[in-house]
């Protein structure tokens, strides 16, 4: 059961990357969750939502929404959904290839889907040519469930 | 950003956030000391960094290859736990020396 979730439309600028990273940590800081687990999925979310920017706009205007959901089952699970309507992804293979990067001359390392993959339980990639990608993670709070 | 420079070793120590944002304005400037003092030790104090995405894994690559063309080491030092789980996800923790200091 979904116990609570906020959504995040904001411009697409990298001015936005730290307050949208800071603000799902806070979203999820009441659950009953580690440091180690609170600061991967801000991580996580740094990556991807750099991702949209940096990628799916190119740097250029657009709109990059958040959503995060705290889900109740006999953990509780944190889902986030980072969305973006940019030029999606060709070849989704290649791009989660650790250290590949489609900008090397910007010294990217390459790292952003190694490390969602690495931080999260799960990574779903959901992109198509021209219209956006879609990434949803979703990670199991280790600890047993909060009761709020 | 302080950084400090003694007798050939040159040595940052850096206090923000360290992601794309910051990156990329970090490097211009770093990348102006290292070329000003040539050092032959290049030291990175991560102790004041509370936040590194895969953008300071970049960073800190590109001035790990700049430093091979002028044959100097880099070492990196004092990274929080979470940091170095970051670091050890690339090559990087290979091949740059790091240390708690």
């Amino acid at each position: 059961m979904e116990r609570n979730y906020m959504k995040l439309d904001f411009k697409s600028t990298l001015d936005n990357v730290a307050p949208v990273r800071v603000a799902i940590a806070t979203f999820i800081s009441n659950l009953n969750i580690t440091v180690d687990e609170l600061v991967d999925i801000k991580t996580a979310v740094s990556e991807a939502v750099t991702n949209a920017i940096e990628h799916g706009y190119n740097n250029k205007d657009g709109i990059v929404s958040v959503s995060a959901y705290i889900i109740e089952s006999d953990y509780d699970i944190v889902k986030i959904i980072i969305e973006d309507k940019g030029i999606g992804i060709d070849d989704i293979e290649l791009a989660t290839t650790p250290s590949y990067t489609s900008k090397p001359e910007l010294e990217h390392a390459g790292m952003g889907f190694t490390i969602m993959e690495s931080f999260m339980d799960e990574i779903l990639i959901d992109s198509v040519t021209n219209e956006g990608t879609k990434i949803t993670l979703t990670k199991k709070v280790k600890n047993k469930k909060s009761s709020n | 950003m302080k950084y400090e420079y003694d007798k050939g070793n040159l040595s940052i120590n850096l206090d923000e956030e360290l992601d794309m944002k910051t990156c990329k304005k970090l490097r211009t400037v770093i990348d102006g000391y290292i070329m000003r003092y040539q050092p032959q030790e290049f030291i990175v104090d991560l102790s004041q960094v509370k936040f590194m995405d895969s953008s300071g894994i970049g960073l800190l690559i590109g001035r790990y290859n700049l430093l091979k063309l002028l044959n100097s080491k880099m070492t990196i030092i004092n990274p929080s736990n979470s940091i170095r789980r970051v670091l050890e996800l690339s090559n990087i923790a290979k091949n740059i020396d790091m240390r708690s200091i």
